[in-house]
């Protein structure tokens, strides 16, 4: 084991980019004298002080995280109708920033039943596309259990998303935030297929792709992302991980959460509590 | 060196300087600000105008309505929930009052087996029999007054306790003589018990009766409502009717889910009306509507009544008789 006991994966692509960096260095750098250099001269960061990227709001100073309780979750979807309604996604069934699954086993069955707002039984219960409800579909049936579990983007530290966008337009930013710049999406979808847990979707009436931003045109006003404004039970927590008071850091201090699909690499930054094997 | 490949080596060569020159002209000034992409874009996303905008946004000017919801059990169901993201209200009009509440309601208090236990629930068939939830409920005080408080007391300790106490105004045998004060006889003794209690408290006032039920303890609360509780109310009020009972008989269907058809409802902690004093219901709907007299779904209920609708549906409640659907009315 290494000393630092990084996972493998990780230890293996940090050495991977090192080892790609100083190969194309010796034999662009070279080749290419005046480019390079200029280019990464801007990078460095702007004169210290001024506040970035709002004159009231200092990304460096906080590094937002989010909660689930999966316990607490009643699958009103008024979360899955805020997010539409603030962010301006298409209101169909069909495309959405974030979602509620909800997950049933039957007595006697060996498979656990999954669906969201999309399923047909669930729009037709809704009396539309624009409308989010759950059929209670279960209501007859023997449940041995039952339950909801809230999702969205997990803002991942180590974005495949980001990893594979051809022209620089989506980025993590410093206060943990993957951003999507519709200006510099080209809509090739790289960054859709990419993500291990469906967070993406393109908007067809922009062109361009689309995610969850933890609604970071409030959080850097000081509000709460919109469906943790509206979540009626608490399911869903918000906030900067840098306070560690805040209600975000006394969750994942308290309760044992874990994260979806940890193997994947990604390092998600939404924390579960009440899932099960099945939801990944 | 052969032409052929002193050719090919300028062609690189000037692919290269138009690379050089032609890259920082397409290149936005901000790409490589903060890594690979262009740092103005984030304060072009962090500039987005918030669609909802938090319940203090709602409480500057919906000051009474922000106080009872942050008093009650809907407290975490913010106002934008029911009435829709407020951006651009009041500016561009009204949000809207939810009609189909029933519809509404049921998003998080449909029983599903999914949902976790500690939710409310309800079985939508068996719970309201079709009725809008506002019907009973107050959206922004959703639970209903304490059902049937305990009655303990003693007839015989209450009736010596009334003789000393009320009797001066509610009458001997609980009958007022007064069109103005209430009858008691008959009343329903869990709504006697928590509205004494409420005198006594200092939650309901009253310039004669607050006095009168300090002077009280619990068991002589208790003794009270079980003496008048059991006394025979008379079948006609008796009292001055100015209203229009046949129209008090429409507005009251209304009221019929708590009330009952009559004034005789199923909750023994909600009041008998039937037979009661014109003058007194009168005067108790409009002391609701001015909010003098505090309950969160008098309060709803009787903002929309005028002085004719008030002056009608007494009319209506006192010419009903308090015994005739007594026996047959009672609901499990």
């Amino acid at each position: 084991m290494t000393k630092d006991s990084k996972p493998t994966l990780a230890a293996r692509r940090a050495f991977l980019a090192k080892l790609g960096g100083a190969a194309t260095g010796a034999a662009v750098g070279a080749a290419a004298l005046g480019i390079l250099p200029a280019a990464s001269a801007r990078t460095e960061a702007p004169s210290a002080g001024a506040s970035f990227p709002t004159k009231d709001y200092d990304w460096t100073k906080h590094q937002w995280g989010f909660g689930v309780d999966a316990n607490k979750c009643i699958g009103c979807l008024r979360c899955v109708e805020a997010c539409k309604k603030e962010n301006d996604v298409p209101g169909n069934a069909h495309q959405f920033r974030t979602w509620v699954e909800r997950y049933v086993y039957l007595e006697g069955e060996d498979h656990v039943r999954i669906d969201s707002h999309q399923d047909p039984v669930n729009i037709a219960a809704s009396g539309s596309e624009k409308e989010y409800r759950f059929a209670n579909r279960y209501k007859d049936a023997k449940v041995d259990k039952g339950f909801f579990v809230p999702k969205l983007c997990n803002q991942c530290t180590h974005p495949a998303c980001v990893q594979v966008c051809p022209v620089g337009a989506t980025y993590r930013t410093k206060d943990g935030v993957v951003l999507v710049d519709p200006t510099y999406c080209i809509g090739c979808r790289y960054c859709v297929q990419a993500c291990p847990y469906g967070a993406r979707l393109f908007n067809e009436e922009k062109g361009v792709a689309d995610k969850c931003t933890w609604c970071y045109h409030r959080i850097t006003k000081g509000l709460q992302p919109a469906c943790v404004e509206v979540c009626p039970v608490g399911a869903r927590v918000f906030g900067d991980q840098k306070d560690k008071e805040s209600p975000i850091s006394l969750f994942i201090r308290n309760n044992r959460v874990q994260v979806l699909r940890p193997e994947s690499g990604n390092a998600p930054n939404v924390f579960y509590v009440g899932i099960d094997k099945e939801v990944n | 060196m052969p032409k052929h490949i002193f050719r090919l080596l300028a062609l690189i060569a000037a692919g290269l300087v138009v690379a050089a020159i032609a890259k920082p002209l397409l290149t936005d000034s901000s790409f490589y600000r903060y890594g690979h992409y262009r740092a103005d874009s984030v304060p072009e996303i962090a500039a987005q105008e918030p669609v909802y905008q938090t319940p203090s946004y709602c409480q500057s000017c919906h000051t009474e309505r922000h106080a009872q919801w942050s008093a009650s059990n809907h407290k975490t169901v913010v106002c934008e929930v029911c009435h829709g993201a407020a951006k651009g209200h009041p500016q561009n009009g009204k949000l809207p009052i939810p009609k189909d509440t029933a519809k509404l309601c049921t998003l998080c208090h449909e029983a599903m087996p999914e949902r976790p236990r500690t939710q409310p629930q309800i079985q939508v068939a068996k719970h309201a029999g079709g009725q809008q939830c506002n019907v009973c409920h107050n959206p922004h005080a959703p639970k209903i007054a304490a059902a049937a408080t305990k009655v303990t007391g003693n007839e015989a300790a209450g009736k010596e306790r009334a003789a000393a106490a009320c009797a001066g105004c509610h009458g001997a045998d609980g009958i007022s003589p007064n069109d103005t004060w209430p009858s008691l006889a008959g009343q329903n003794a869990a709504y006697l018990v928590r509205i004494l209690a409420a005198y006594k408290s200092g939650d309901q006032t009253d310039a004669a009766m607050t006095p009168l039920a300090q002077a009280l303890s619990d068991g002589d609360i208790q003794d009270l409502a079980a003496y008048y509780a059991g006394l025979s109310c008379k079948a006609t009020s008796g009292g001055k009717v100015v209203g229009d009972a046949d129209r008090g008989k429409l507005l009251a269907k209304n009221c019929a889910s708590c009330h009952g058809e009559t004034g005789i409802g199923s909750n023994p902690a909600w009041p008998i009306l039937a037979g009661q004093k014109p003058g007194y219901l009168a005067n108790v709907l409009k002391a609701f509507k001015a909010g003098l007299r505090k309950d969160p779904m008098m309060a709803s209920v009787s903002r929309g009544l005028s002085e004719n609708d008030i002056a009608d549906l007494a009319a209506y409640y006192a010419a009903q008789s308090c015994q005739s659907t007594k026996q047959g009315k009672a609901k499990p």
